[in-house]
C-alpha cells in the first residue's frame, strides 16, 4: 500500500517536471507535430478495426432487441449515442494506449536501457524537454482525433450491418441518426479523450522513463503502462461520464 | 563423426559461408577462429542443427542435420552439449534447477537425489561447489560460463561446443576460464569445438585450429603448424591478436605458448 | 496489405507448428494449474476495477438512453444483455491481453534474444511444447471464471449506481436483468472468452518467439501482441456473436 502511495507521489512529481518543460521556450513544435503524426498514423487503421466491428455487434444485438417490440427505428439513435457517448471514447483510447502508450514506453525505455537518455542530458540537452514531452503532447492531441475518426467507424459499422445485412431501411437509419444527437454527445467524447490521451501519454513516459534492467525492464515497463493505463482511463471514465452525461437524456 | 560437407549459407544478399568442406577430428580440441563477422557461431549453430544450410550436408554421428526431422535431431542432439555466450541460463530457475534441466527431461530413471548428485558433481568440477541453491540472476558472467558449462556436461556427451567463452569477461576471469577449459578437456577427453577470438587462449588449449576469413576457410591445421604456416591471412590475424611479433618463428617463441 | 496476410501465413503455419509439438509431447505436467492459477490471480486486480466501471458506465448510458421513452426502468435489462452477452467476455479478454498477454511476448522475447530458446533446443527439448502448452492451457482454464467474476462485479455496479445514484427500485433492476438472460448466455460468454484467450495467448508467444535484437525487439514484440490480438479479438467478436445470437434468439 505504501508502496503504491510513493510509485503515485513519484508519478505527480515526474508530470509536474514535464508540465514545467512544456512552458519554456523553445518547444520543439516540429518534434511534437512529427510525433503527433507518427501516433495518429499509427493507431488509426487498430482503432478503425475496432470500433467498426463493435458497431456490428451493437447492430446486431440491438436489431434482435428491439425487433421484439417493433421498435427498430431506435436502433440508429441508440448506436449514435452509445458509439459516440461511450464507445468510442473507450476503444481508441484502449488502442492508443496499447499501440501508442506501449510503443512510446517501448522505445523511451530501449533508450533508457541503452544509456541514450543519460548521453542526451550529457550533452547538456535537457531529456524530458526533448524527447518526453514531446511525446505526451502528442499522445494528448491523437487521442481525441482518433476517437473522432472511430466514432465515424463505428457508426459506419452500425449502419453496415443494419442495413446490408439485416436489410434495415438506409433513409431511416440517417434521419434517426440526427434526431436524437446533442451537441455535448459530440464534445464529451473529444473531451473525455482529450483527458484520457493526456493520462496516457503521461503514464507511458513515466514507465518508459524509469525502466530499469535489460531487456526485460522493457517489457516490463510495456506491460504495465497498457495495464495502468486502461485502469486509470476507465476510472476516470465513470467521473467523467457522471459529470458530463450525469442527467442528460436524449 | 561430424563433418561439413560443401556448407554454403547467406541471409539475404549476405554471404556467410562459401562452401566449407570441415572434418572436426573425434576426441581432440578443435578451436574455430576468424575476424567478427565470418560466420563462426553461424559454423557452430550449423553443427547443432539451429540453422539449415542453402547448400551441403552436416554430418553428426550418421545423420545429416541438415536435413533431420525434429526426432532425429533431438537424438543426436542429446550427445551434444553446449556452451552459450551468455550461459543462456533459465533466470526463473535457481543454479542446481538450470543444470539439472536436461536430467529431468532426458534421465528420467534417475532418481532426485541421484541427479541432485550428479548435479553437485559436476558444479565441483567447474569450480563452483555448494551454489545448488543460488538464484541464477546473483551470478556473476564468470560464474554464469562455470554454470553454463556445468549443465553443458551433465548428460556426459561425447561433444561440447563453446560459443565465444571469453566473451565479455575481463582478462583475469578470461585465463580463469581457459584455465578451466584445459582442465575439462583434461579430465573428460572428449571432442570440443571452440569458437574464439581470443588467440592466445586458442593456442594454449586447442589441437586443431580452423580459421575462417570472409566466408571461406582459410586454413585447417594442428596447432603447431597453424602458428608457423606461411599463409598471409593467418599470419595478419596471429599478429594483430598478440600485437608484438614478426612472423610465426618470433610466434612460436612468445611466453605462455606450449 | 500484402505484408498483413503474409504476417497471418506465418503465424497460422507457427500455429500448426505448435499443434504438431503439443502432440507428439504433451505439455509439462506440473507446471500447468501453476500457471493458471499465476495469471488468473495477477488478472484479478484489474478485472476487478475495470469490470466495476464498465458496470457504472452501462447503467448510467442505458439510464440516458431510456429515460425519454420512458423506459428507465429497464436499466436492469439492457445492462444484463449488453453485459452478459458482450462486455464481459471482451472484458476479460483485454485484461488478459494487457496483462498475462504482454508478460507473455516479453518473458519469451527475452528468452529468444538472450539464446535460451536456442539453448532449449540444443537440449533436445521442445520450445513451443515446453514454454507455450503451459501458458494457453492455463489461460484457456482461467478465462471462463474471469468472464463470471466479470460479469457479477459489472451487474454488482450497474446495481449500486441504478440504485444509490440514479434512484431506481433495486428489486426491479434485478427482476429486468434476471428475466433477460438465460443460463445459456453464461455459456456463450465463457465459449467466447475461452476463443478470445487462445487468440491471445498464440498471438503474443507468436511474437515472442519472432522477438528482433536488443530491448527494442523485445518492446516491438510485446506493443505488437497486445495490439494484433486486441484488434483481431475484437473483430472476430463480431462473427462469433452472429453466429451464436444471430436471428436465433
Amino acid at each position: 500500500m505504501l508502496n503504491a502511495l510513493a510509485a503515485l507521489g513519484r508519478f505527480g512529481g515526474f508530470s509536474v517536471a514535464i508540465a514545467a518543460r512544456l512552458v519554456r521556450r523553445p518547444l520543439f513544435f516540429g518534434h511534437i507535430l512529427n510525433q503527433t503524426w507518427v501516433t495518429t498514423t499509427r493507431c488509426l487503421l487498430p482503432v478503425v478495426a475496432v470500433t467498426f466491428p463493435f458497431g456490428m455487434v451493437m447492430a446486431l444485438q440491438g436489431l434482435e432487441i428491439f425487433r421484439l417490440f417493433g421498435a427498430e427505428r431506435m436502433l440508429a439513435s441508440l448506436i449514435s449515442i452509445a458509439t459516440l457517448r461511450e464507445i468510442s471514447p473507450v476503444l481508441a483510447s484502449v488502442l492508443v494506449a496499447a499501440q501508442g502508450g506501449s510503443s512510446c514506453a517501448a522505445s523511451l525505455g530501449a533508450m533508457r536501457i541503452k544509456e541514450e537518455l543519460d548521453a542526451t542530458e550529457v550533452m547538456a540537452i535537457d531529456a524530458i524537454k526533448y524527447h518526453v514531452a514531446p511525446r505526451v503532447v502528442a499522445m494528448t492531441i491523437a487521442c481525441p482525433l482518433l476517437n473522432i475518426a472511430g466514432s465515424v467507424s463505428g457508426v459506419a459499422g452500425g449502419y453496415f450491418t443494419a442495413v446490408f445485412i439485416k436489410g434495415e431501411s438506409g433513409g431511416t437509419f440517417m434521419a434517426e441518426l440526427w434526431s436524437f444527437m446533442q451537441p455535448i454527445d459530440l464534445y464529451g467524447g473529444v473531451l473525455k479523450t482529450t483527458v484520457f490521451g493526456l493520462l496516457i501519454g503521461l503514464i507511458s513516459c513515466y514507465h518508459g522513463y524509469r525502466a530499469s534492467g535489460g531487456a526485460a525492464g522493457v517489457g516490463k515497463a510495456v506491460n504495465d503502462t497498457v495495464v495502468h493505463s486502461v485502469v486509470a482511463f476507465i476510472t476516470m471514465n465513470y467521473f467523467l461520464t457522471s459529470a458530463l452525461f450525469g442527467s442528460v437524456s436524449p | 563423426m561430424i563433418e561439413l560437407k560443401n556448407v554454403s549459407k547467406s541471409f539475404g544478399s549476405n554471404t556467410i559461408l562459401r562452401n566449407i568442406s570441415l572434418k572436426i577430428p573425434p576426441g581432440q580440441t578443435t578451436a574455430i577462429v576468424g575476424p567478427s563477422g565470418t560466420g563462426k557461431s553461424v559454423t557452430l549453430k550449423h553443427i547443432v542443427g539451429l540453422l539449415r544450410p542453402d547448400e551441403g550436408q552436416v554430418m553428426c554421428f550418421g545423420t545429416d542435420m541438415a536435413s533431420a526431422s525434429e526426432k532425429e535431431l533431438f537424438a543426436v542432439r542429446r550427445r551434444f552439449g553446449m556452451l552459450f555466450q551468455d550461459g543462456a541460463l533459465f533466470d526463473s530457475f535457481s543454479v542446481g534447477e538450470n543444470v539439472s534441466f536436461p536430467l529431468e527431461h532426458h534421465a528420467p530413471n534417475m532418481s532426485r537425489s541421484e541427479r541432485r548428485e550428479r548435479v553437485e558433481e559436476k558444479l565441483r568440477l567447474v569450480g563452483l561447489p555448494g551454489i545448488y541453491e543460488r538464484p541464477t540472476s546473483a551470478l556473476s558472467g564468470g560464474q554464469r560460463k562455470r554454470v553454463g558449462l556445468a549443465r553443458a556436461i551433465v548428460m556426459e556427451p561425447e561433444v561440447i561446443l563453446f560459443d565465444e567463452p571469453n566473451s565479455g569477461l575481463d582478462p583475469i576471469t578470461s585465463d580463469a576460464i581457459d584455465a578451466l577449459i584445459q582442465e575439462m578437456k583434461e579430465a573428460l577427453g572428449i571432442t570440443f569445438i571452440i569458437i574464439s577470438h581470443d588467440i592466445v587462449g586458442t593456442v594454449n588449449v586447442a589441437d586443431h585450429i580452423a580459421m575462417l576469413y570472409d566466408g571461406n576457410l582459410v586454413a585447417f591445421e594442428p596447432t603447431d603448424r597453424f602458428v608457423r604456416l606461411d599463409n598471409e591471412i593467418v599470419r595478419k590475424f596471429l599478429r594483430r591478436n598478440l600485437v608484438l611479433p614478426e612472423g610465426p618463428d618470433e610466434v612460436a617463441r612468445l611466453p605462455g605458448l606450449k | 496489405m500484402t505484408n498483413f496476410f503474409a504476417g497471418l501465413g506465418r503465424y497460422g503455419l507457427w500455429c500448426i507448428q505448435f499443434l504438431r509439438a503439443v502432440l507428439t509431447h504433451g505439455p509439462p505436467k506440473g507446471q500447468t494449474l501453476h500457471e493458471a492459477f499465476r495469471i488468473g490471480i495477477k488478472s484479478l486486480p484489474i478485472l476487478l476495477i475495470i469490470s466495476a466501471f464498465v458496470g457504472t458506465n452501462l447503467a448510467l448510458q442505458g439510464y440516458n438512453a431510456f429515460k425519454p421513452l420512458g423506459g428507465q426502468r429497464l436499466v436492469g435489462m439492457f445492462v444484463a444483455l449488453a453485459g452478459v452477452r458482450e462486455l464481459a467476455p471482451i472484458i476479460a479478454a483485454a485484461m488478459i491481453a494487457a496483462k498475462a498477454g504482454t508478460e507473455m511476448a516479453s518473458q519469451i522475447g527475452v528468452m529468444r534474444i538472450r539464446e535460451q530458446v536456442d539453448a532449449l533446443e540444443v537440449m533436445a527439448v521442445n520450445p513451443l511444447a515446453f514454454l507455450v502448452a503451459p501458458r494457453l492451457i492455463g489461460i484457456v482454464l482461467m478465462l471462463p471464471a474471469l468472464t463470471l467474476i466479470a460479469i457479477f462485479v459489472m451487474m454488482s455496479a450497474a446495481y449500486a449506481v441504478s440504485v444509490f445514484q440514479l434512484g431506481l427500485a433495486g428489486h426491479e433492476f434485478i427482476q429486468f436483468a434476471s428475466e433477460s438472460i438465460a443460463p445459456i448466455d453464461f455459456f456463450y460468454g465463457a465459449i467466447k472468452a475461452m476463443f478470445f484467450g487462445l487468440i491471445i495467448c498464440t498471438v503474443s508467444c507468436y511474437f515472442g518467439f519472432h522477438c528482433g535484437k536488443g530491448p527494442e525487439g523485445v518492446g516491438t514484440a510485446t506493443n505488437r501482441a497486445v495490439v494484433t490480438s486486441s484488434v483481431i479479438c475484437i473483430v472476430l467478436n463480431y462473427f462469433v456473436s452472429e453466429l451464436l445470437y444471430g436471428g436465433a434468439l
